[in-house]
C-alpha cells in the first residue's frame, strides 16, 4: 500500500468514525445518565436530514441558518420523545425492556411516517463547502474534511458543557449516583430531558454533516443506530469519552476492511469485531472511564 | 419538628414498614436502632421522600411533606447522608460538597462552604482529591459536609459509622455532637445499641418494620429487652 | 408457572387444536387459509423467541437471524442438493440451534440487558448481510426463488400437496408443526426444566444458589429457542418458495415479531398464538393500506407497552385472577 493510499484510508476512517462518534456519544450520554437505550435514536438523524433539506433546499435558506434551526428543532424532538414515551415508563416494573420495545415501536412509526409524508425519494443536499485540499498527493474535498473538523468541535463543545457547566455537573452527578443526586435536590426529570436533547443534537449534527454526501431517506437512521450501539458497547456502556474513541476506532477498522474486502462486507467486519470484543472484554475496550 | 405518623412502606407486594410513628424535636439527636433488614434505611428514605410511603404522613414543622418530592425537601430544611456515603465517586471533594447546596440559592454557597469547612477543617486539605479515592472515614466527612451544605434543620444519617475504625467512630460521633450544638437536629440509625443510645437523646427500637420500643437514650440502654437481646448478643458477637 | 401458562394450559391447547381441525374441514376460502398458515408459522417463530425473551427473561432482539438461517439453509440444501424438504428443514433447525449456541456463549457472560439486546441485534445484521452478499448462492436481494415445496403425501387415493397455491395442505402442515411444537414446549415447561427456567427468570442469583448451572441452562434454552425459530423459518421457506435477506432478516421482521409477542403477551405461553392470529389476520384486512402497515405495527407496540404490557394473554390472566384469587394462589404454591 502506498503512503497516500494509507493516508486516504486513515482519513476516510476518521471521517466515518467521527459520525459514529457523534451518534454513539449521544447514546452513551443518555445511557450513562438514565440507563435508557433509545432505539429511536437513529430516527433523530433521519428527521434532522429531512428538516435541513426542507430549510436549505425547499425554503432556500442559508445553510448555517438551516442547520441551527434544524438542531434546535431536533433537540426539542429528542426532549419530547423522552418526556412523552420514556419518562412515563420509568416508574413501572420491567421498565428497561418496555423502553426498548416502545422505542423500537416509535422508530418504526417514525420511519413509516416519513415514508408516507416524504415518499421514498432519496434526496441530497448540495455541498456546503467547495474546494479540494491536497495532502501529499491525496486530494480530499473540503466538504468531507469538514465533517471531521466540525464533529470534533461539537464533541469538544459537548465535553465542555459536561465538565465545565452547572448543567454538566448535575448530569455527571446523576450518572454517577442517581439516588444521591436526587437526595441533594437535583431534579432527575430535568437531567434526563437535557441529555436526550443533547444526544438528539449530536445525532442531528451527524445527519446535517452527512446530508450532502449521503441520501436522506426514511431508513437512513437504521444503520447508524446499529453502529452507534456498537460504539457504545465497545467504548464501555455509558462512557462518553469511550464512545468517542470507539467511534473513531470503528471507522478506522471499516476503512481498513474495505482495502482488503469488497465494500459489502464492511458491516460484517464491524459487527463481527463487536461480538469478538464482547467475547473477550465484556466491559468494552476502555472500561472504567465513565462520565 | 420532624414527625412521621403511621408510615407504611411497600416494596412491590411486600410490606416492610408497619405504621411507624417517630418524631424529632428541635435540637435533638434521635437514634433508630434495629437489626439488619428491620427497615431503618427505609424509614429515613420515606422521611426524605426517596421512597414513597403507601400510608401515613411526614410532617416538617406541622407542614405536610407528601406532595413535596425528594428534590424539594432540602429546600424545606431536610438533608440525608445515605448509607455507605454514596459520594459522586469521580468528582472532586469540592464538587461533591458544593452539589450539596444545589437546592439552596447560589448566593448562600460561599457562606455555607465556610461554615461547613469550619466544622470539618480536615476537608480543606482534600478539596481537589477525587472523592472515590478517599478512605472510608474521609468519605464519611465529605458525605456529612455535602449534607450540611443544604443548611438542614434536621439531618438524616443512615448508618454513619458503618465500616469505620473505632477511632473514626469517635471522630464522627464528636462531629455529630458539634453539628447538633450548631442547632441541627439529627435522626440517625445504627445497629449497635450502645453506640446508638450513648450518643442520642432519645431512641427507637425497630424490629421487622415496627417500632417496638422508644424512650430516652438511657432508658433504652437500661431496658431489659435491649439489654438481653441487643447488648448481650452484641457483646458475644463482638468477641 | 401459572403466570406463564395460564390456567389449564392443556385444555386451552386442546381447544385451539379442535378449532384448528374444525377450520380444516369447513369450506374456508383459500385466502383465509393462507393467512392462517402465515399466522401459524409466525406463531411458531414467536413461541421460540418467547422462550428466551419472556420465559427465560433474556432480552434478545436478534431471533430473525435464526429464522433466516433455518429458511436459507433448508432452501439451499433442498434446491442445490435435491434433498426433500421433509429432511432439509431439520438441517435448517439444527444449524439455527448451533448458531444459537454460538451467539449464546458471549451473551452468557454478560448479565446486562443492553449488551444482550445489542449483541443479538448485531448478530442478526451479520446474518442478513452474509445471505445478501453470497450472491452466487442466494442471488442476494434479487431473491432466492424456485425453492421446492414439501413433497406431496398420499393416503390411498388422496394426495395432499403443499406450498403456496395449495392452501389446504399448507394450512394443515403448518398447524401440525405448530401444535406439535406447542405440545412439546408445554410438556417441557411443566416438568423440571420449566421450573428451572422460572427460577432463573425470577432471580439468577437465587437460582445459582440452588445449584442450577446458569450457563448450561441458558445455553440449552438459547439453542432450543433458536432451533424452534429456525424450524419455523424452514417451513416458511418451503411455503412461500422465495426468500430475500431483507424479508426474513430485516428490521420489518423484527418489528413484526416484536409486535406479535408484545400484543400477544411476552412470557405468556399462548401469547404468540393470539398475537400472530390477531396481527397477521387483522392487518391482512387492511391490505389496501399497505404503506400504513408498519405505522400500525409501531403504534400497536407502543400502545400495548403502555396500556397492556402483558398483552392479550395477560388481560385474560388478569381477569381470571381477580375472579379466583384463592384458587390461583393455591395452585401456584402447589406448583
Ligand atoms: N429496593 C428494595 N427492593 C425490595 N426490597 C427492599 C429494597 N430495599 C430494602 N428492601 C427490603 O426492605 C427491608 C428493610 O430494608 P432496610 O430499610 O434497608 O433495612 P435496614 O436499613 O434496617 O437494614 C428488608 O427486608 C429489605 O430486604
Ligand atoms: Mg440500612
Amino acid at each position: 500500500m502506498t503512503a497516500s493510499l494509507f493516508l486516504e484510508m486513515v482519513i476516510n476512517g476518521l471521517i466515518s468514525g467521527s459520525i459514529y462518534a457523534l451518534v454513539g456519544s449521544g447514546i452513551a450520554l443518555v445511557y450513562g445518565t438514565t440507563r435508557v437505550l433509545n432505539f429511536a435514536h437513529g430516527e433523530l438523524l433521519m428527521i434532522a436530514g429531512y428538516l435541513v433539506l426542507f430549510f436549505a433546499v425547499t425554503l432556500g435558506w442559508n445553510v448555517i441558518l438551516a442547520s441551527v434551526v434544524t438542531l434546535a428543532l431536533v433537540g426539542g424532538i429528542g426532549a419530547a420523545i423522552q418526556r412523552v414515551t420514556i419518562a412515563p415508563l420509568l416508574a413501572r416494573e420491567d421498565w428497561a425492556f418496555r423502553v426498548i420495545a416502545a422505542t423500537i415501536g416509535l422508530s418504526i412509526l417514525l420511519q413509516s411516517g416519513a415514508q408516507i409524508v416524504w415518499g421514498e425519494q432519496f434526496r441530497t443536499l448540495p455541498y456546503f463547502f467547495d474546494g479540494v485540499v491536497s495532502l501529499g498527493g491525496l486530494r480530499m474535498p473540503v466538504q468531507r474534511l469538514s465533517i471531521l473538523v466540525i464533529a470534533l468541535a461539537l464533541m469538544g463543545l459537548c465535553a465542555l458543557v459536561l465538565y465545565r457547566t452547572g448543567l454538566g455537573r448535575i448530569v455527571r452527578a446523576t450518572a454517577q449516583d442517581a439516588e444521591a443526586a436526587l437526595a441533594v435536590g437535583i431534579p432527575a426529570g430535568l437531567v434526563h430531558t437535557s441529555v436526550f436533547a443533547i444526544s438528539a443534537v449530536l445525532a442531528g449534527a451527524g445527519a446535517i454533516l452527512l446530508s450532502p454526501i449521503l441520501t436522506v431517506n426514511p431508513w437512513m437512521g437504521v444503520s447508524f443506530l446499529l453502529k452507534g450501539f456498537a460504539v457504545v458497547i465497545l467504548g464501555g456502556l455509558g462512557s462518553f469519552g469511550g464512545a468517542v474513541a470507539a467511534g473513531f476506532l470503528l471507522g478506522l477498522i471499516e476503512a481498513a476492511s474495505v482495502t482488503v474486502l469488497p465494500t459489502e462486507w464492511r458491516d460484517v467486519v464491524a459487527f463481527t469485531f463487536l461480538i469478538a470484543v464482547i467475547w473477550v472484554r465484556p466491559n468494552g475496550l476502555f472500561a472504567g472511564r465513565e462520565a | 419538628m420532624l414527625r412521621l405518623e403511621g408510615i407504611d412502606v411497600h416494596y412491590g407486594a411486600t410490606q416492610v414498614l408497619w405504621s411507624v410513628d417517630m418524631h424529632v424535636a428541635q435540637g435533638e439527636i434521635v437514634a433508630i436502632m434495629g437489626p439488619n433488614g428491620s427497615g431503618k434505611s427505609t424509614v429515613l428514605k420515606a422521611a426524605m421522600g426517596l421512597k414513597a410511603p403507601s400510608g401515613g404522613r411526614v410532617r416538617l414543622d406541622g407542614r405536610e411533606m407528601q406532595s413535596a418530592p425528594a428534590t424539594e425537601r432540602p429546600r424545606h430544611g431536610m438533608a440525608i447522608v445515605l448509607e455507605r456515603r454514596r459520594l459522586f465517586p469521580r468528582m472532586s471533594v469540592h464538587e461533591n460538597i458544593v452539589l450539596g447546596a444545589y437546592a439552596r440559592p447560589a448566593r448562600e454557597t460561599r457562606g455555607s462552604l465556610d461554615w461547613v469547612l469550619g466544622l470539618l477543617p480536615d476537608l480543606r486539605d482534600h478539596l481537589d482529591a477525587t472523592a472515590g479515592k478517599l478512605s472510608g472515614g474521609q468519605q464519611q466527612m465529605v458525605a456529612i459536609a455535602r449534607g450540611l451544605m443544604a443548611r438542614p434543620r434536621v439531618l438524616l444519617m443512615d448508618e454513619p459509622f458503618l465500616g469505620l475504625s473505632p477511632a473514626m467512630v469517635r471522630t464522627v460521633s464528636a462531629i455529630m455532637r458539634t453539628i447538633n450544638d450548631e442547632g441541627v437536629a439529627i435522626l440517625f440509625n445504627e445497629q449497635n445499641a450502645k453506640l446508638s443510645f450513648a450518643l442520642s437523646h432519645r431512641g427507637y427500637l425497630l424490629e421487622s418494620g415496627r417500632v417496638i420500643l422508644s424512650g430516652s437514650g438511657q432508658e433504652m440502654l437500661d431496658h431489659p429487652e435491649v439489654k438481653r437481646v441487643y447488648l448481650g448478643v452484641r457483646e458475644e458477637a463482638v468477641r | 408457572m401459572i403466570e406463564v401458562l395460564g390456567r389449564r394450559p392443556a385444555l386451552t391447547l386442546s381447544v385451539c387444536v379442535a378449532l384448528f381441525l374444525l377450520i380444516s374441514v369447513l369450506p374456508v376460502n383459500d385466502y383465509v387459509l393462507h393467512i392462517l398458515t402465515l399466522s401459524l408459522i409466525f406463531a411458531m417463530f414467536a413461541s421460540g423467541w418467547n422462550l428466551t425473551l419472556g420465559i427465560l427473561g433474556l432480552k434478545t432482539l436478534g431471533h430473525h437471524a435464526f429464522f433466516a438461517i433455518g429458511a436459507y439453509l433448508s432452501a439451499i440444501v433442498a434446491f442445490y442438493g435435491g434433498v426433500s424438504p421433509w429432511l432439509t428443514i431439520w438441517a435448517g433447525a439444527a444449524l439455527a440451534a448451533l448458531a444459537g449456541l454460538l451467539i449464546g456463549l458471549p451473551i452468557l457472560r454478560i448479565r446486562s440487558m443492553p449488551h444482550v439486546a445489542i449483541v443479538t441485534l448485531a448478530f442478526a445484521e451479520i446474518v442478513r448481510l452474509i445471505f445478501s452478499n453470497l450472491k452466487d448462492i442466494t442471488r442476494g436481494e434479487l431473491g432466492f426463488w424456485g425453492i421446492p415445496p414439501f413433497d406431496p403425501v398420499s393416503f390411498g387415493e388422496t394426495t395432499i400437496r403443499f406450498g403456496l397455491g395449495n392452501a389446504w395442505g399448507s394450512y394443515v402442515l403448518a398447524g401440525a408443526f405448530f401444535f406439535a411444537v406447542q405440545a412439546g414446549l408445554l410438556l417441557l415447561l411443566r416438568s423440571r426444566p420449566g421450573m428451572t427456567f422460572a427460577a432463573i427468570r425470577d432471580s439468577e442469583a437465587a437460582a445459582e444458589s440452588l445449584g442450577i448451572n446458569l450457563s448450561t441452562w441458558k445455553l440449552a434454552a438459547f439453542a432450543l429457542s433458536a432451533g424452534i425459530v429456525g424450524l419455523s423459518g424452514a417451513i416458511y421457506a418451503h411455503y412461500v418458495m422465495i426468500l430475500t435477506p431483507t424479508s426474513v432478516a430485516g428490521p420489518e421482521m423484527l418489528i413484526t415479531l416484536l409486535a406479535i409477542i408484545i400484543v400477544g403477551g411476552a412470557g405468556r405461553f399462548f401469547g404468540p398464538l393470539y398475537g400472530a392470529l390477531l396481527l397477521t389476520g387483522s392487518l391482512e384486512l387492511l391490505r389496501e393500506f399497505g404503506e400504513y402497515r408498519m405505522l400500525l405495527y409501531g403504534a400497536l407496540v407502543i400502545g400495548f407497552v403502555f396500556a397492556a404490557p402483558h398483552g392479550i394473554a395477560g388481560l385474560r390472566i388478569g381477569r381470571l385472577r381477580r375472579r379466583d384469587r384463592r384458587g390461583t394462589r393455591e395452585r401456584s404454591s402447589a406448583a
